[in-house]
């Protein structure tokens, strides 16, 4: 630990110690009070709100520039803002309050009264930054502001410009909303806001019925995942109650982190759904069996649950929210709305459907980093689903031919790679490949955007070709981005995705011993194929010679509002390997050294880091040293997948090679992508619309409207009909039944007394 | 503000319609303009005094604000008795405020009838208001009924093409439910007050089966019948024994009302048939009252019975739920879709009134005024499309939001709050009620499947703004037409605000109900084990008789009534309670008048 105590200004500290020092206390020590900055990140999501409000309402009249200054200015001052915040939970001094007893430390938050409340549930409008949220703050605000300055020269031709901004702007502020939310209840709106912001912007031109079916298949695909999200808190919520009920006194060990009293209290300030309230749970609730405690393996006695364990009970939650988290981050087997969702702008990709939206569920599990460590199974779960995932993805990407689906396809395979680190337990491994991924991702493609804006709107990479000399900033931004995301050294993408290899290599699962070696040859597998078909789609693009059937002979290089959030983002993925390189020593000054994000990050995992030391449901062998050699073989495999498909797409088969045979046969697979849409066609879809048109043609109109209804009416009717009969007016007939029915009764009651 | 006009105030805000339909009949009927604006200001008067009523209800108060009584029938107990609940303020100022959106709906939309029209519309909305501010259960019959001649004129004279038979189908179907009402409610009437003193009240009804709702629940518990079971009382072996049937005789009155599967296929027909105006009531506070019905009066009444059915209830809402949203998405005619989503929505409110969980009746009665505001926001977005084109059919449209952007846009923020995206009103209501639902005793399964219309419901209202909205232009009658002008956007933006507003501070009204929601979750429970046993925590406290009437018409004499004075809870509990003419003193101080000075 670096003593920074009598720090007062960079230069004043850099004349007697040295650069590093100087940096980590500059850092450390931010020249504004941070004591009431907790209070102010409403802020940051205001801002944006206020900016779409004006776009989406005034836009019109405003006139474009004025649109432009406003939705850009917004998410400029949130970046600001976010700059403040980022800066502000450093200092060890930052604590955010937290009603559950233990410091919250490296944080900044604010409550600001209930949402709503009822029984004893209870919803806050609680914002928290930590390291996290703050990385995750200017991820957003910091590429969101690239992309609407790209935006503004992209769109320049759209007559909605100003829907658009407004839509962008919101998205925005969901997005903030999201990260900074410190229950699952508010994560929940910025989550739906997301979708919904989505969903506008896929259908932005929906005129066109097949963008705008690609808003709605992205939309409906998502609520799918937001059923398990929230059947998960609802589960959560009843798992938490029976908790309440049942824990006894060692549960909450006297060690100043809580009592039962406190924990108490905690639930009923902050309600269960807050992540102060699920790690206080998580760290009441310990794994081992122990007479005096509840455990994981404690069965619930009371409540709707009652009868199944705790571990039980958290593996299903976590299954559910997986669920939710393969909604929105595109995962087996709802993954299928991503590559459709290109239908929207290009930048709305880029944004969206690559920097920030997507990565929602991996936030979400490393904000939930202490409960998902608490099940092996999910974990081996995650981890497999993400290698599925991957591979999947990447095998289609093979063989597609439109730029951005290739790039869509892509991105499903990335957040794969996240979801093992997840399954993996290497929370700051995913997170760090969301950071790396979200600059060369949206590098990509705002390239892609920049190309097809220089041809025409073309995207159909065997039509293009040759731009490398046409557009060369974009050439080399693409190229910059492209080496990052196979995983060249020394680009980001090396140490990010090296960092979750190594990660599954190294760690063994308790009950899943050899799952996630396994998943690593996926992964090993998958980045082969990540480097080929990313080379392929570059070298397509930008060498060789231009397809005949181009739609323009001659590419033009965008504006700067387009080319310069190229170069800063390229720069920024080659800049993020600084994240990655293990330089820092942990905490405790032992054990191998930590790259810059784990370090970081360190705050934010100790609690599930504590556990998987406590539980020992996660072993990780350390080695001694840089790993030199899983290094070199990343690399290598790298090399391989790229220099494979330089030598075949540059040399062999040029622009119009055809594969032959089986090869022909799978490449038509991958083409069709698996015919996985078309099997939800068959399975969910119609099934669905043919049931319901069932049910109404049959139930609703038949059983019900005709038999029941019609049929009360029509027997009512015959029976009055039939009894018109009686009613003839004719006295003989009258007085006929009159007798007969007299002599009946009489007969009846002579029966009777005798 | 005096607490004696106070007790006044509900009679404004039920009669003062009354008294502006008593001028608008002796206008000319040629005078369209004036009609319409005479309404718009009687409708206006009436939401300002709901607004009133609405701020003099103190959410800490006693459960029952705003009382006013007076002798009516004293021979057969029926007192003149208005008084109001968190839930109930709550539904009075909803109708309040469409009030007069219903009005401004409907300004060019009908043109023949207008007087008539008109009339029939602040009938309604007396009736509405008078059943929803009625403790007197026969008063409520009678208003609750009176409801439905104004709705079925409404529907069949100024309806669309199959207008009659709508009408019929809804008036048979609502009178069938309400008849058998009527006779269970007679048999609460006779078996609650045994001998001598009977009485309409509600309170004194409820009070009076309190302590045979109480043995009932004990032979029930040891698993007795009513042939076995010997301790019990005579009123208890009664409800024993025929508390089921009476139940269900409720519940079946009010499950038509909801409308809950599978007695709703009246709504379709009715919602398409209907003119905005009826579709916007019909959706925004009719229906309500069924599930107001099984909160107030099925379930309190019954807890023994409510609770043996809970699972039914609950599967048959959740049914609602599930078989509503997958009617929507056979639809072709969006205002049938409409219709069925009501089907779906309310499947939500009644499985929050069957968890018998705070949460979940909370979820419920907000997702009541959430369903009041946005679906009759649909109908009324709806409406304005018809009134342009005359057509429901899906397929008549598409590509609107080229030729209609901000039409499309408000359409697209109720959709929102339909599909329940967090940050509009749906979420609110729609989350609570699915973890009350989860908490209660209801299966989770059962649970887990209401929450797939999370989903569902997305699909289908997505769908449909689709086919409305978005993809070319492709019929040219489309072509031409012209955005939301003036009035429309002056109708629809409060809808809109609402939206927002009850989606991101619901607590205010949350707090207004909560009062109500407990009372109803006690009373659900009642008896049902061993800390519901507390007869003071949910019986009900209202005021007595007055034995002078201030209010009394003068030259009408009125004498004290034989049963008028042992009231309420006074007779119940005499050893517990001091006998004071309005029951328990409320613990916090009330809006209420002294008495009997």
């Amino acid at each position: 630990m670096i003593d920074c105590s009598d720090f007062q200004s960079f230069g004043q500290y850099f004349s007697t110690h040295g650069f590093t020092d100087t940096v980590t206390c500059f850092v450390q020590n931010p020249p504004f009070n941070t004591a009431n900055i907790g209070n102010s990140l409403w802020m940051i999501i205001a801002l944006p709100i206020l900016g779409a409000f004006f776009c989406g309402v005034f836009g019109k009249f405003m006139g474009r520039s004025n649109t432009h200054l406003i939705a850009s200015a917004s998410v400029f001052g949130s970046f600001l803002l976010s700059v403040m915040v980022f800066w502000a939970v450093n200092p060890s001094s930052t604590v955010a309050p937290n009603p559950f007893g233990s410091t919250l430390r490296y944080a900044v938050g604010a409550d600001y009264g209930t949402w709503f409340q009822a029984g004893d549930f209870r919803v806050n409008f609680g914002l928290l930054a930590d390291h996290l949220s703050a990385s995750m703050l200017m991820v957003i605000t910091g590429v969101g502001f690239l992309i609407h300055l790209y935006s503004t020269s992209y769109m320049s031709h759209d007559k909605a410009y100003w829907r658009y901004f407004a839509y962008l702007n919101l998205f925005v502020a969901m997005m903030l909303t999201l990260v900074l939310a410190d229950s699952l209840v508010l994560l929940f709106v910025g989550w739906e806001g997301v979708g919904m912001c989505s969903y506008l912007l896929i259908g932005f031109w929906y005129d066109d019925p097949a963008k705008a079916f690609a808003g709605r298949k992205a939309f409906i695909t998502n609520r799918i995942g937001d059923f398990g999200f929230l059947v998960a808190c609802f589960l959560l919520v009843l798992t938490m109650g029976a908790f309440t009920l049942q824990a006894k006194n060692n549960n909450f060990p006297g060690d100043g982190t809580g009592s039962s009293q406190v924990f108490k209290a905690g639930l009923s300030a902050k309600g269960p759904l807050s992540f102060a309230a699920i790690d206080a749970f998580t760290r009441a609730l310990p794994s081992k069996a122990d007479s005096n405690q509840v455990t994981l393996s404690t069965v619930i006695d009371n409540g709707p649950l009652k009868g199944f364990a705790y571990g039980a009970m958290v593996t299903v939650i976590l299954l559910c929210f997986l669920l939710g988290a393969a909604g929105k981050s595109a995962q087996f087997p709802l993954y299928v709305w991503l590559p459709d969702a290109m239908a929207g702008p290009t930048p709305v990709s880029a944004l969206i459907h690559a920097a920030t939206m997507v990565t929602a569920g991996i936030y979400l599990f490393c904000r939930l980093s202490y409960l998902v460590v608490l099940s092996p199974t999910a974990m081996a779960v995650i981890a497999v689903t993400g290698g599925i995932t991957a591979l999947l993805a990447a095998l289609i990407a093979f063989a597609q031919d439109d730029i951005k689906k290739i790039l869509a396809y892509s991105t499903v395979s990335q957040l794969g790679f996240m979801f093992m680190a997840i399954g993996a337990g290497a929370f700051w491994a995913a997170f760090l490949h969301v950071v790396t991924h979200a600059f060369f991702k949206a590098c990509l493609f705002l390239g892609a955007g920049s190309v097809m804006h220089g041809n025409a709107e073309e995207t159909n990479i065997k039509k293009l070709g040759g731009l490398s000399k046409e557009m060369p900033v974009t050439w080399a931004t693409f190229l910059i981005s492209t080496l990052a995301i196979t995983g060249m050294v020394p680009l980001s993408g090396f140490f990010s995705k090296d960092a979750i290899l190594h990660a599954l290599h190294t760690t063994t699962l308790e009950g899943y011993e050899h799952i996630l070696h396994w998943v690593w040859y996926v992964g090993l597998a998958t980045a082969a194929c990540t480097a080929f078909y990313m080379m392929r789609l570059y070298v397509l693009t930008f060498h060789g010679t231009r397809a005949p059937d181009a739609k323009v002979p001659h590419a033009h290089e965008s504006d700067w509002q387009m080319t310069l959030p190229l170069v800063v983002l390229a720069m920024l993925a080659i800049a993020a390997v600084a994240h990655g390189i293990p330089v820092m020593e942990n905490a405790n000054r032992e054990g191998p050294l930590q790259t810059v994000m784990e370090n970081y990050l360190h705050p934010v995992f100790q609690n599930a880091m504590r556990s998987i030391e406590a539980t020992g449901f996660v072993t990780v062998e350390h080695e001694e040293g840089l790993p030199w050699g899983a290094w070199g073989m990343a690399w290598a495999i790298a090399l391989a997948g790229g220099g494979l498909s330089i030598v075949l797409y540059r040399f062999v088969f040029k622009r119009d090679g055809q594969w032959s045979g089986p090869a022909e046969f799978i490449r038509s697979l991958a083409q069709h992508k698996f015919y996985v849409d078309e099997l939800y066609e068959l399975l969910v879809i119609r099934p669905v619309k043919f049931v319901s048109f069932i049910f109404f043609k049959i139930v609703d109109s038949l059983l019900i409207d005709t038999v029941a209804v019609r049929g009360t009416a029509w027997v009512t009717a015959q029976t009055g009909a039939a009894l018109r009969y009686l009613q003839s007016g004719d006295a003989q007939s009258y007085a006929a039944i009159m007798t007969l029915g007299l002599m009946c009764a009489l007969f009846y009651a002579l029966f009777k007394v005798l | 503000m005096n607490a004696s006009f106070d007790s006044r105030l509900l009679n404004l805000v039920i009669f003062s319609p009354l008294v502006f339909a008593a001028v608008l009949a002796l206008l000319p009927k040629t005078e369209k303009g004036q009609l319409r604006s005479l309404t718009l200001a009687g409708m206006l008067v009436n939401f300002a005094l709901t607004v009133w009523a609405f701020l003099r209800f103190q959410s800490h108060g006693p459960e029952f604000q705003l009382e006013y009584r007076v002798n009516w029938v004293s021979e057969i107990g029926l007192s003149y008795h208005l008084g109001v609940d968190g839930l109930a303020i709550a539904l009075v100022l909803l109708t309040g405020l469409l009030g007069p959106l219903v009005v401004l709906a409907s300004w060019t939309f009908v043109d023949h009838r207008v007087k008539e029209f008109h009339l029939a519309l602040l009938l309604l909305q007396t009736a509405m208001l008078g059943a929803l501010c009625s403790l007197d259960v026969l008063l409520f019959y009678v208003f609750f009924e009176a409801m439905l001649i104004p709705m079925y004129l409404l529907i069949g004279v100024w309806g669309a093409e199959e207008r009659q038979m709508a009408a019929m189908k809804f008036f048979l179907y609502t009178l069938v439910g309400s008849l058998l009402m009527l006779v269970a409610l007679l048999a609460v009437y006779f078996i609650a007050q045994p001998t001598g003193a009977r009485s309409f009240d509600y309170a004194t009804l409820y009070n009076g089966l309190l302590q045979a709702n109480q043995q009932v629940a004990q032979c029930v518990q040891q698993g007795l019948t009513a042939d076995t079971c010997t301790t019990a009382s005579p009123a208890a072996l009664a409800l024993l024994k025929y508390g089921p049937f009476m139940f269900l005789a409720f519940a079946l009155a009010f499950a038509i009302k909801v409308p809950m599967f599978p007695f709703h296929t009246w709504l379709p027909d009715a919602h398409v048939q209907a003119p905005v105006a009826g579709s916007m009531v019909l959706a925004g506070v009719m229906l309500k009252m069924g599930t107001f019905g099984f909160w107030r009066f099925a379930v309190p009444l019954f807890p023994q019975a409510a609770r043996q059915y809970q699972l039914a209830i609950g599967v048959i809402a959740v049914i609602g739920i599930v078989y509503g949203a997958l009617m929507c998405l056979a639809q072709r005619d969006i205002k049938k879709l409409i219709a069925y989503s009501s089907v779906s929505h309310l499947g939500y409110c009644m499985l929050g009134i069957a968890a018998f969980t705070p949460e979940g009746a909370t979820g419920s009665a907000y997702q009541m005024l959430n369903h009041g505001v946005s679906t009759s926001a649909l109908f009324l977005l709806f409406g304005m499309l018809y009134e342009r084109r005359h057509v429901r059919l899906m397929s008549d449209y598409g590509g609107i939001a080229k030729v209609m952007p901000v039409f499309a846009t408000f359409f697209l923020i109720i959709t929102f709050s339909s599909v329940a995206v967090p940050g509009t009103n749906g979420f609110v209501g729609e989350f609570l009620v699915l973890l009350g639902s989860f908490k209660s005793h209801l299966p989770l399964w059962v649970s887990a499947l209401a929450a797939t219309a999370v989903v569902l419901g997305a699909a289908y209202m997505l769908w449909m703004v689709q086919r409305v909205f978005f993809g070319p232009l492709t019929h040219s009658e489309n072509k031409g037409l012209s955005d939301m002008n003036a009035r429309e956007w002056v109708t629809a933006l409060p809808l809109v605000v609402l939206v927002l507003v009850m989606g991101l501070q619901p607590q205010p009204l949350l707090d207004v109900i909560a009062p109500s929601t407990r009372h109803y979750i006690d009373r659900a429970l009642f008896a049902s084990g061993p800390e519901h046993q507390d007869l003071r925590r949910v019986q009900i406290n209202v005021r007595g008789l007055e034995p002078e009437v201030a209010a009394a018409p003068p030259g009408q004499k009125l004498n004290p009534a034989p049963l008028a004075v042992p009231m309420g809870s006074v007779r119940l509990l005499p050893a517990t309670t001091p006998p004071v003419p309005h029951g328990i003193p409320p613990p916090v101080a009330a809006p209420l008048p002294t008495l009997g000075h």
